[in-house]
């Protein structure tokens, strides 16, 4: 691509977001949402193979479908209302009607089809941008518009997604697919806690997207895509299959690491607000989840796969690729626990 | 006048039930153009004249460049027209879903008849006039926005169609 087009096309990513944060009337926010789609389309197309193309056009008809529904429904509340802002949303049949197309535009359960069948198509730093930056426009918009939702209709789809994100892993030896799963089952958590503690959804979104991202850059550096390609990486890169070990438990969230700091304050708010039931859903499907990190993190560093080269260490020149980005996401998926009262302070 | 504009509005139905019964593209492409004049005859007689040239001209105007595409694109030898079997019970279905639906939304007084201009014809401001002249005043930042996401999908349409014999619709 030339790279006075990927300028505009990156540019036009940012000014998106920008636009949806910055909005508070919905026709400049559904705006952003819309140049963000647009802009990321070439992005996903530029390979022009077959499996990109279909991933491109799935994602652009549902994306298109969700704006459009945006759009229906703002009006309609403008309509109703005679006011056009994002915050309120009086009356059930609109706050509901933008809640569905904002839960479709993220991908949440039971509108999470499309994810993994987009992802899978695409290559790691495209899903990167995917997972990671198209997620901030549509959660900024549901932060302020989930006020007036009714809670129903939000603890359903927080609990359906983490379900539903933990069990459709569980099959999966594609590693975008089990990223995709895993980003649904994330934005599960995010939703169960956001009328109680929209704070904790920013911390919850905030460290989901660290961690993804040194997810997505390790498989990148290791180039693997199948859990076939990961049981190969021990003796290629031993010191990057360690950490990516760590970064998978992470995202499952275990303790030490910054994946517990977030499930653990959103499963502390659930009870606080007397919610024992919802806590013990929530902490009993992430156990589905960290199953498939666990396999993942069996066939890297636990196994030694049959292959062609049975002698264990390989030659191993620098690689080429830019390790910076990968390093700061794999420290900051890590190490951020002790810090989690800081963390908190910077939502609050 | 009611008259004319239930025609109008059963027309623009009409026009969707035409696109939504997926026929080959050339037919859903003309009943696209069918739903952009009859949305901009409804726009007049609810006294948007100028909105609706604007919107006519325009939306024509981008419907002419699909229609060419369209048509390039999807080469068919047999194009499916609304007659055929399969698009015509698509056809007869979702004319029995909006008739049910119109029975039972269509009750009471409609208020069909409002002009956006509160007075008429002895309006000083017409209001479609008027929202014209605050898009270029106190919108103009939206305005360089818009322009810069025509600009956007310009480059966007070229990088995804661009090249001979990779096109990216063609390669499906």
């Amino acid at each position: 691509m030339n790279p006075y087009v990927l300028m505009i096309l990156m540019s036009s990513l940012g000014l998106g977001t920008t636009l949806t944060f910055s909005s508070s009337h919905w026709i400049l926010a559904w705006m952003g949402l819309e140049i963000n789609t647009l802009a990321i389309v070439p992005l996903m197309a530029q390979q022009h193979h077959p499996r990109a193309v279909e991933a491109t056009t799935k994602y652009f008809l549902i994306q298109a479908a969700a704006a459009a529904m945006i759009l229906f429904t703002s009006t309609t509340n403008a309509w109703i209302s005679g006011q056009w802002d994002v915050t309120g949303m009086p009356g059930p049949a609109t706050s509901t009607a933008m809640m569905f197309a904002l839960a479709l535009k993220i991908g949440l359960a039971p509108m999470h089809f499309w994810l993994p069948e987009v992802l899978q198509g695409l290559d790691l730093l495209t899903g990167l941008i995917l997972s990671t930056w198209q997620k901030l426009a549509p959660m900024a918009l549901i932060i302020q518009t989930t006020q007036t939702t009714d809670p129903l209709i939000l603890t359903s789809l927080g609990i359906a997604s983490s379900l539903i994100g933990g069990w459709s892993g569980l099959n999966q030896t594609q590693l975008r697919k089990i990223l995709a799963y895993s980003s649904i089952a994330h934005m599960g958590w995010m939703i169960i806690v956001i009328q109680y503690a929209p704070q904790l959804t920013l911390i919850a979104l905030g460290t989901y997207i660290f961690m993804t991202s040194a997810a997505f850059l390790t498989l990148k550096v290791l180039s693997a895509t199948k859990i076939n390609t990961l049981t190969t990486t021990w003796p290629k890169s031993p010191i990057l299959a360690a950490i990516a070990t760590l970064v998978m438990l992470s995202l499952g969230g275990l303790p030490p690491l910054t994946g517990f700091m977030p499930k653990w304050l959103i499963l502390q708010e659930l009870t606080k607000q007397d919610l024992p039931a919802t806590a013990t859903i929530m902490a009993l499907t992430a156990l589905l989840s960290l199953f498939f990190y666990l396999r993942l993190c069996h066939a890297m560093t636990l196994t030694t796969s049959p292959n062609t080269i049975n002698s264990a260490p390989h030659w191993r020149v620098q690689t080429t690729q830019n390790s910076l980005p990968l390093t700061i996401s794999v420290t900051v998926t890590m190490g951020l626990l002790p810090l989690t009262p800081a963390i908190l302070m910077l939502t609050t | 006048m009611a008259f004319y504009l239930s025609f109008l509005m059963a027309a623009l139905v009409g026009g969707m039930i035409a696109i939504a019964s997926n026929p080959a593209p050339y037919f859903a492409a003309f009943g696209l153009v069918v739903v952009a004049g009859v949305g901009c005859g409804i726009l007049v007689s609810y006294g948007g004249s100028f909105l609706s040239l604007i919107l006519f001209l325009i939306y024509l105007g981008g419907m002419l460049v699909v229609f060419a595409y369209s048509a390039a694109l999807a080469a068919e030898p047999f194009p499916e027209a609304w007659g055929d079997r399969v698009v015509f019970w698509r056809v007869m279905v979702y004319g029995l879903v909006v008739i049910v639906a119109a029975g039972f939304l269509l009750t009471g007084d409609t208020g069909l008849l409002m002009s956006v201009d509160a007075f008429k014809e002895f309006s000083v401001i017409r209001a479609d006039v008027s929202g014209v002249a605050m898009m270029y005043s106190s919108g103009g930042k939206m305005l360089v926005i818009c322009a810069w996401v025509l600009l956007l999908t310009l480059f966007v349409v070229l990088e995804v169609t661009r090249g001979l014999s990779y096109g990216v619709l063609r390669a499906i």
